[in-house]
C-alpha cells in the first residue's frame, strides 16, 4: 500500500512558481483585458511563460522540452486555472505537444516540436462542427487532392484560441480507407481561410472556421497519410485530463473565495455562512469540487502509470466540467448581487466554466461513451471515436 | 502522486502469515448472507468464536496498543488483515459490534486503570458492545438527553439509570455491554449535563425489545462485501431504576458530550477513529454498484432493456460515477490517514457522499431492474437479493448522522457552521 497525495519537490515548485506568476503579473483587471482580447494573451507574457518552459513541459528533452509527466503538467494547468489565465497554453503544450508528438513522423518533431518549445509554433485544433460531435467522427471536411495537393473545405465551430494561433491541426477523413484520418499542420495565413471569433461574454475565445479550398501540400501533413485515427484518439484522451486539472483549479478557486465571502457577508446580524441553505450550496461546491479533483488526478495518474484508461478520462472530463459550471452557478447563488460585476473575481470562472463546459466533449458527450464502455460496446466505440 | 494500493513485500509476507491464520480458522461451513437476516443464532456464534480467534493474536483490533490486547499493528498491516477478510467476504470485526466505537472512545478518554480493565475484552474478542445514545427525543439532537443517570442518595458510588433508548443494537440481543450516554444532572446547561458509561448490559431492570424496521442497516453495511458489519434488528432498551457502580463512568461525571464527541467524529467519518482500531488504509469496495453494473453489461434482459432506453444508460453511468466518486472519496481519505494528515471535512463528505449515493441508487436500481430489484423471490430477484436489500437499507440513512446532521459538521469544519 503506497497510497500518497503529496505532490513532488518538483510539482511544488511549480505549482508555486504558477501561482506567483498569477499573483505577480496578472491582477484581476488585467485577467480580463486578457480574457476579453482576441488572443488571451500578450506578447509580454507569452515570452515569461516560454522562458519559464511552460511549452515544452510534455515535449521529450531530446527536442528541447522538459519531458515531464501528464500528472505534472496537470498540477500546472490547476494553477493557471485558478486565476483563471486565458491563452493559448493549452492548445501549444498540451493539445499541439501531444498531437505532434503522437502523430508526426520523427523528422516532423525533430523541426517542429523545438518550435513548440520556443512558443514560435502555436497551433489551434480545428475539429468540430454544427453536430458538436468531439470524436474523430466530427473531422470531417470536403477534401480535393490535385497534383499532390489537398484542398480543404467546410466550416467549422468552437476553434479555441484560433486567432493566438500561427497553424491550426486539422484532421479530416482522407487516405483510402473509410476509417482512414489524415492530420493536415495548416498555417494560418494560408489562402481561403477564414476565421471569425463568436461573440458572446460566455463564450470564451472560440472561433468559427471557414475553409475555401484551403491548400495543404505534402509537408503540411502529420505523421503518414490516412494512419493518423490512432494516435489523435491517445493525444486527445491524454490532453482531456490535463484541461480537467485546469477546471479543477478553477473550481477550486471558485469555493474559497465563496467559503471567504460566506465568513465576512454579514445579513441579518450574522455572517450568511451561518444559513443552512447557504452552507448546503457551499457543501454541494465542495463536493463537485472534490469529485472533480480526484477523478481528475487518479486519470492523469492511471495514464502515466498504465498508458491509457478511456473510462477514466470520460469520467474526469464530465465530472469536472459539471463541476466548473455547478461551482460557479452556486457561487452566484451564494454571493448574489456583487457578483455579477465584471469586477469580481468569480465572473472570469463564470465565462470560463461556459466555454470550456463543450470543449473535447461535454458531460453529455463523455457519458455516453461511458455508457458505450460499460455496456461493452468499448472497443467498437473506441476504435472511431477520437476520445 | 500515488494511487495503487498493491501491497509491498513486507506487506506480502504478512499477508500469506494472515491468509494461513484465516484458513485455518474460518470455519468451513460458514455462511455469508446477503441479508443479515438469514444469519442464524448458530452462524452468528460461530462468527463470534472467530473472534476470540483474531482477538487472541491482537487482529481483531490490529492498531490497537497492544498493551490492551490490540495488535499493535502499523495501519497498513492491519489493512492487510482487512483486505484478506474482505477477500473472503467477511469484515473486521466479522459482526456487527460497537466496539468499533467504543475503542477509540476508551483510549481517548478513559483513566488507565479503566483502560486495562475495559479495553481487553473488547480487543481479544469476548465482549460485544452496543452503542446506546439515540432515544425518542435525541435523534440528530444528540445531546437532548433524558435518560438520566443520577447519583444514587445514599450509595454515593451508584448512579440510577432511568429512561429510554432506541434505534440501537444488533442481531443477538443481549450484548455484553453498552455504550451508554445519559443525562447526568438536571440543572446544569446543556453539554455539561451528560456522562458516558461503559456498562454491563446484564443489569437488573434493563429489558430490551425488538423494533419492526424494514431495513437491515445502512447502505454501507449491506452493501460491503457481504452484510456482516449490519445490525439487521434494531431495539428499543428501557432502564428502570438500573444500578450502575460509577467505575463504569468514563470521563467526569459531566463531561460526556465530549466523550460523545470521541465517538461522532469516528461516526461521522473522521478515519481517525479506525486509524487506532482497525487501520484505516483499507478502501472497501461497493458491491452495489459493482455487481449492478455487472448486471447491466451481462444479464441479457437487463442489458436489451438498457440498449432500448438512452434514459436507462444515463441512469446507469450516474451509478458508475457514484460508485467511483465514492472509491475516490475513500482512496482520499485513506491516503491521507496514512500521512497522517487530516482534512477536517473528509471524513463526513464521504459518509454524507454514501447516504446520497444511497437514496440515489434505490431510484436507479428500480428504474433500470425493474421488479428485480424489489424482490428477492428466487426466479425473479437478483444476485441473491442483494438488490432487494440495498433498496431498503439505501433508504436507511439516519444511523451516524442524517446527511442534514453531517452536513452541520461539514459546516462547522468549514468554519461557517455555529461553533
Amino acid at each position: 500500500m503506497n497510497l500518497d497525495f503529496r505532490l513532488s519537490e518538483g510539482e511544488l515548485i511549480l505549482r508555486d512558481t504558477a501561482l506567483n506568476f498569477l499573483k505577480r503579473d496578472l491582477d484581476k483587471r488585467t485577467l480580463e483585458e486578457l480574457h476579453d482580447s482576441d488572443t488571451g494573451i500578450t506578447e509580454g507574457l507569452w515570452r515569461k511563460m516560454v522562458e519559464m518552459g511552460w511549452p515544452g513541459i510534455l515535449v521529450p528533452e531530446a527536442y528541447g522540452g522538459s519531458g515531464l509527466p501528464l500528472t505534472t503538467a496537470g498540477v500546472l494547468f490547476e494553477a493557471l486555472g485558478s486565476g483563471p489565465l486565458s491563452g493559448p497554453l493549452f492548445a501549444t503544450a498540451v493539445l499541439g505537444a501531444l498531437i505532434i508528438g503522437k502523430a508526426a513522423s520523427a523528422d516532423q518533431r525533430k523541426e517542429l516540436l523545438p518550435l513548440l518549445v520556443q512558443g514560435k509554433l502555436i497551433p489551434a485544433l480545428v475539429l468540430t462542427d454544427e453536430e458538436l460531435g468531439w470524436n474523430s467522427r466530427a473531422a470531417r471536411l470536403q477534401v480535393q487532392e490535385r497534383e499532390g495537393t489537398v484542398f480543404l473545405s467546410g466550416q467549422k465551430l468552437l476553434v479555441y484560441e484560433a486567432e493566438a494561433a500561427t497553424h491550426l491541426i486539422v484532421p479530416t477523413p482522407f487516405g483510402g480507407k473509410k476509417e482512414a484520418l489524415t492530420l493536415f499542420l495548416v498555417d494560418k495565413h494560408s489562402p481561403g481561410l477564414e476565421i471569425r471569433r463568436l461573440p458572446g461574454y460566455l463564450m470564451g475565445r472560440a472561433f468559427e472556421v471557414t475553409l475555401h479550398q484551403v491548400p495543404c501540400p505534402p509537408t503540411a501533413r502529420l505523421g503518414r497519410v490516412g494512419r493518423g485515427r490512432r494516435a489523435f484518439a491517445k493525444a486527445i484522451r491524454q490532453a482531456l485530463p490535463i484541461l480537467c486539472a485546469y477546471l479543477v483549479g478553477g473550481c477550486q478557486a471558485v469555493c474559497d473565495l465563496t467559503l471567504a465571502y460566506s465568513r465576512v457577508r454579514v445579513q441579518f446580524a450574522q455572517p450568511i455562512g451561518r444559513f443552512q441553505r447557504v452552507q448546503d450550496m457551499i457543501i454541494e461546491m465542495i463536493n463537485q469540487a472534490d469529485a472533480a479533483r480526484w477523478t481528475t488526478y487518479e486519470a492523469l495518474w492511471r495514464l502515466d502509470t498504465r498508458g491509457d484508461d478511456p473510462k477514466a478520462v470520460h469520467l474526469a472530463k464530465a465530472v469536472a466540467a459539471e463541476a466548473y459550471w455547478q461551482c460557479c452557478t452556486l457561487a452566484h447563488r451564494v454571493i448574489s448581487g456583487i457578483s455579477y460585476s465584471r469586477e469580481h473575481p468569480l465572473s472570469l470562472h463564470t465565462r470560463t466554466s461556459r466555454a470550456l463546459y463543450t470543449f473535447l466533449g461535454d458531460p453529455a458527450f463523455h457519458k455516453q461513451r461511458l455508457a458505450g464502455l460499460l455496456l461493452g460496446k468499448g472497443k467498437r466505440v473506441g476504435k472511431g471515436s477520437a476520445v | 502522486m500515488n494511487f495503487a494500493n498493491d501491497y509491498t513485500a513486507e506487506q506480502e509476507a504478512f499477508a500469506r502469515e494472515v491468509r494461513a491464520f484465516l484458513d485455518q480458522h474460518i470455519p468451513s461451513d460458514l455462511e455469508r448472507p446477503r441479508s443479515i437476516l438469514k444469519m442464524s443464532r448458530e452462524q452468528w456464534l460461530k462468527r463470534r468464536d472467530l473472534c476470540r480467534k483474531l482477538g487472541e493474536k491482537g487482529w481483531l483490533y490490529p492498531t490497537a496498543p497492544a498493551e490492551y490486547g490490540g495488535g499493535g499493528l502499523s495501519g497498513d498491516l492491519a489493512a492487510v488483515i482487512q483486505i484478506e477478510m474482505a477477500a473472503r467476504g467477511l469484515s473486521l470485526p466479522p459482526l456487527y459490534d460497537s466496539g468499533k466505537l467504543a475503542v477509540p472512545t476508551l483510549l481517548a478518554c478513559a483513566t488507565e486503570e479503566q483502560k486495562k480493565r475495559l479495553l481487553p475484552p473488547i480487543l481479544k474478542g469476548e465482549a460485544v458492545t452496543w452503542q446506546l445514545f439515540t432515544e425518542p427525543e435525541a435523534g440528530t439532537d444528540e445531546a437532548n438527553q433524558q435518560t438520566n443517570a443520577l447519583r444514587a442518595e445514599k450509595e454515593r458510588d451508584y448512579f440510577i439509570v432511568n429512561g429510554n433508548k432506541i434505534f440501537v443494537g444488533a442481531l443477538y440481543p443481549p450484548p455484553d455491554q453498552f455504550l451508554l450516554l445519559t443525562r447526568s444532572s438536571l440543572e446544569a446547561p446543556r453539554h455539561q449535563n451528560l456522562a458516558m458509561f461503559l456498562a454491563p448490559a446484564n443489569l437488573p431492570g434493563v429489558s430490551i425489545y425488538p423494533l419492526d424496521l424494514f431495513p437491515e442497516g445502512t447502505l454501507s453495511q449491506v452493501c460491503y462485501h457481504s452484510a456482516d458489519s449490519a445490525p439487521g434488528f434494531k431495539y428499543t432498551v428501557f432502564f428502570d431504576d438500573v444500578r450502575l457502580h460509577e467505575s463504569c463512568l468514563i470521563g467526569g461525571e459531566h463531561e460526556g458530550w465530549k466523550v460523545a464527541n470521541a465517538t461522532l467524529t469516528v461516526e461521522h467519518g473522521d478515519r481517525e477513529g479506525d486509524r487506532q482500531s482497525t487501520g484505516a488504509a483499507f478502501i472497501p469496495e461497493n458491491q452495489l454498484v459493482k455487481r449492478f453494473l455487472w448486471q447491466c453489461r451481462h444479464n441479457p434482459e437487463v442489458r436489451n432493456r438498457l440498449l432500448k432506453n438512452p434514459h436507462l444508460q444515463a441512469d446507469m453511468v450516474e451509478a458508475f460515477i457514484g460508485g467511483e466518486i465514492e472509491r475516490l472519496f475513500l482512496t482520499r481519505n485513506a491516503g491521507l490517514s496514512r500521512s497522517g494528515m487530516r482534512a477536517p471535512y473528509a471524513g463526513p463528505q464521504a459518509t454524507l457522499f454514501t447516504k446520497t449515493l444511497g437514496l440515489q441508487m434505490t431510484g436507479i436500481l428500480s428504474r433500470v431492474l425493474g421488479p428485480s430489484a424489489l424482490t428477492r423471490d428466487e426466479a425473479w430477484g437478483l444476485e441473491e437479493g442483494l438488490f432487494e436489500v440495498c433498496a431498503r437499507s439505501g433508504l436507511c440513512i439516519a444511523p451516524g448522522g442524517t446527511p442534514e446532521a453531517l452536513k452541520i459538521v461539514i459546516s462547522r469544519a468549514l468554519r461557517i457552521g455555529r461553533s
